[in-house]
């Protein structure tokens, strides 16, 4: 009898294991938070300077816990842990393209009484703004933006080109000075920043990629879009490299002095300007070109949810969290300290920011022109499938036609699950 | 103690190491089969049973195939590179007289080294625009991860690179195993050192071979890391394994039941090249033979 017993023991342990962690996780107290978040640069001491003013003012304690940098990878610690049912954070950050995803799921707290989506909509900039209200309500309150801009040589192009014809001319016409140099660098790898280039060219080519809540991807201007983004490797406008890159194997190519035009977003810029650069100095930033003119960039980003998990007493707690992060003097404090794009109106004049980030400030026209990849709850699930055949079209695996015609198949597979 | 006493002994020792096997081995793997039977998609809501409706689907799927096809070929490859580069390393430790200690450790570096880290290093050394390959050979070696059709050889190197000495340590120990005598004798009876080396040294080396084969292409076939760091399967899906193909699946696209069903596949195959080489293990050697 006894030795059957002990081979019970690691059963009987990892149950007891197992019944050990739920019990921690139900008793942790109304006073005590948990906010998961990315973090924004080397130095931690601004932001716990933010996270301490709010325990002291309301006598909560915040535990923070970091997730990846890699979107990719947060999300995928997200989904496990809310789709598990899990009640181990209460305040999480979103990128923009999961919200629509993950309120629909069910797993966001509606914000409608304390964040008004008339509000949200009146303070906050209009992309970020369009991606947090979804059907009237608000799910998730915008603490910082991204967008896609072009970084030019001023030494070598006299004036930011407006449209893919100029850009094209003002690469010639700087090759005429510097022989050898690369032309445009682009995010052409495999990954969800290519999706980004993607959605960029088509809304300069003049198109849409949402019809309700369905994606359409396999549209003429779609097809236009991407043969651009080929053709631009295909004719050596930029170099073969960019169907590996990434932000920062554009950003060190740049910064080395190796190319005309950089897409890129504006985190690239104080390290253009690093004494240590060798094109500082002479880089400017203007909006992407279009077909017919400037394109708006992409929308990067991050917002504030809580939990719908969150039992009813820290869930009052974690809305006065969000609402303490996402203020203004929080936009200046992580404008300043950490060069993020602020998401509200206001804080672009706030004069800390004018004073002290002025280049952030400046970007004002074009954080408010920035657009949403398509806010709907099937883009992550088709967002794998669509990066794969965008990668394939781009490095001349197959035409674009076929790439994207596979791509909407994939995409109406996925979300015609449950039509 | 009686026989029988002692074999309720022996149960009850073994009941343990059978018990944690059951919950960490076979437990998981039921329940991926399971799961591989159900449409699961958590951000959706949907849970339902489909029978084998996952696996019709990887019949059709392209992208299924090619993952397929990718990694057999890397299995394929890799291995047999590693085979054939690692055999004259091991005659090589062999023989090294003084200071084969020394050598020995060397050549162990890039076993040593982390996969991830390993890659990572070849992932700066293979870019396309700042990496020293680039700058010594642009459109050639330097360029290789831009080209659908070359970059999976790239992982294929790295991999090769990495564990050839691994497999030059397992054959080692089968040379080290092998009497002396027998290459003397056969020395003596006036056989070269190719004969010798085919006649004696490769028959008794081949459980030392095939052990290697078994271990390698158990490996390969779950490659991960270094393709998710070279390339991340891109471009266009043409270096995608089967293991980043389940992982994207299951936990980026969140289908849990279609990454469920791609896992068990995987697993088969690695059970069927198990078994393929075990069987080729447990066959009496020809020097045996009467």
């Amino acid at each position: 009898m006894l030795p059957s017993l002990r081979a019970l023991a690691p059963l009987l342990l990892c149950a007891a294991l197992a019944a050990g962690c739920r019990a921690r996780e139900d008793t942790r107290s109304a006073d005590r938070l948990v906010l998961r978040y990315q973090p924004l640069g080397p130095d931690p001491a601004p932001f716990r300077a933010l996270v301490a003013a709010f325990e002291r003012e309301s006598g909560v304690e915040v535990e923070v816990q970091a997730l990846p940098n890699a979107a990719d990878l947060a999300h995928q610690l997200l989904v496990t842990s809310l789709g598990a049912g899990g009640q181990d954070v209460d305040v999480f950050v979103l990128d923009v393209v999961w919200v629509a995803e993950l309120a629909r799921a069910g797993w966001l707290a509606d914000l409608s009484d304390a964040f008004p989506p008339a509000r949200v909509r009146e303070e906050f900039l209009a992309g970020p703004a369009g991606a947090v209200v979804q059907g009237g309500r608000t799910f998730a309150v915008p603490w910082y933006v991204d967008v896609g801009l072009l970084y030019y040589r001023k030494d070598l192009v006299p004036e930011p080109p407006r449209t893919y014809a100029a850009l094209a001319a003002a690469i010639r016409a700087a090759r005429a000075e510097a022989p050898g140099i690369a032309g445009f660098l682009w995010q052409g790898r495999q990954y969800e920043g290519l999706s980004c280039n993607f959605f960029e060219a088509l809304w300069g080519h003049g198109g849409a990629a949402l019809d309700g809540d369905r994606l359409r991807l396999d549209t003429p201007a779609a097809r236009e879009a991407l043969g651009h983004l080929r053709r631009l490797v295909a004719d050596g406008l930029s170099p073969r490299s960019v169907v590996t890159a990434a932000e920062e194997d554009a950003r060190r190519a740049f910064q080395e002095g190796r190319a005309v035009f950089m897409r890129n977003w504006p985190y690239a810029w104080p390290l253009l300007q690093d004494p240590a650069s060798k094109v500082r100095g002479k880089v400017g930033v203007a909006p992407l070109p279009g077909a017919d003119g400037p394109a708006p960039g992409a929308l990067g980003g991050w917002q504030l949810a809580v939990s719908s998990r969150a039992p009813a007493a820290r869930r009052a707690a974690a809305i006065r969290l969000v609402a303490h992060l996402t203020s203004p003097d929080a936009n200046a404090v992580l404008a300043i300290a950490y060069g993020r794009n602020p998401a509200r109106h206001a804080s672009y004049e706030d004069p800390r920011i004018r004073a002290e980030a002025p280049f952030i400030a400046a970007l004002l026209p074009r954080v408010e022109a920035a657009r949403a990849r398509p806010v709907t709850p099937y883009y992550m699930l088709a967002a794998d499938a669509l990066q794969g055949e965008l990668s394939a079209a781009v490095s001349g695996l197959r035409s674009p036609a076929e790439a994207l015609a596979r791509a909407q198949a994939q995409a109406d597979a996925i979300a015609g699950v449950e039509r | 103690m009686s026989a029988r006493g002692e074999r309720r002994l022996g149960a009850a020792l073994v009941a343990p190491a059978g018990a944690a096997l059951a919950l960490v081995a076979l437990g998981p793997l039921l329940a991926t089969a399971w799961l591989s039977l159900r449409h699961r998609v958590p951000v959706l809501g949907e849970d339902r049973f489909v029978g084998l409706a996952n696996y019709g689907a990887l019949a059709h799927d392209a992208r299924f195939l090619g993952a397929l096809a990718n990694t057999a070929y890397f299995t394929a490859l890799a291995v047999a590179l590693e085979l054939v580069l690692a055999l004259p390393l091991a005659l090589a430790l062999h023989h090294a007289g003084r200071g084969r200690g020394g050598i020995r450790a060397a050549v162990l570096v890039p076993w040593i080294l982390p996969t991830v880290v390993a890659a990572k290093l070849w992932a700066l050394l293979l870019q396309p625009d700042l990496g020293l390959l680039a700058r010594i050979w642009p459109d050639g070696a330097g360029a290789v991860l831009t080209r659908p059709r070359l970059a999976l050889h790239a992982a294929i190197f790295v991999d090769v690179w990495k564990t050839t000495p691994f497999v030059a340590l397992l054959l080692l120990a089968g040379l080290q195993a092998i009497p002396e005598d027998l290459a003397r004798a056969a020395r003596v009876d006036g056989a070269s050192a190719l004969r010798v080396f085919r006649s004696i040294t490769l028959p008794l080396l081949r459980p030392a071979i095939l052990l290697a084969l078994l271990f390698r292409s158990l490996d390969a076939f779950r490659v991960f890391d270094v393709v998710f760091v070279l390339t991340e399967g891109g471009p266009g899906h043409t270096t995608e394994p089967l293991s980043l193909y389940a992982y994207r699946t299951l936990l980026r696209a969140g289908s849990f039941g279609l990454g469920a069903a791609i896992s068990l596949v995987t697993f088969l195959c690695v059970v069927a090249i198990g078994l393929a080489w075990l069987s080729a293990l447990g066959e009496r050697r020809p020097a045996e033979a009467p």
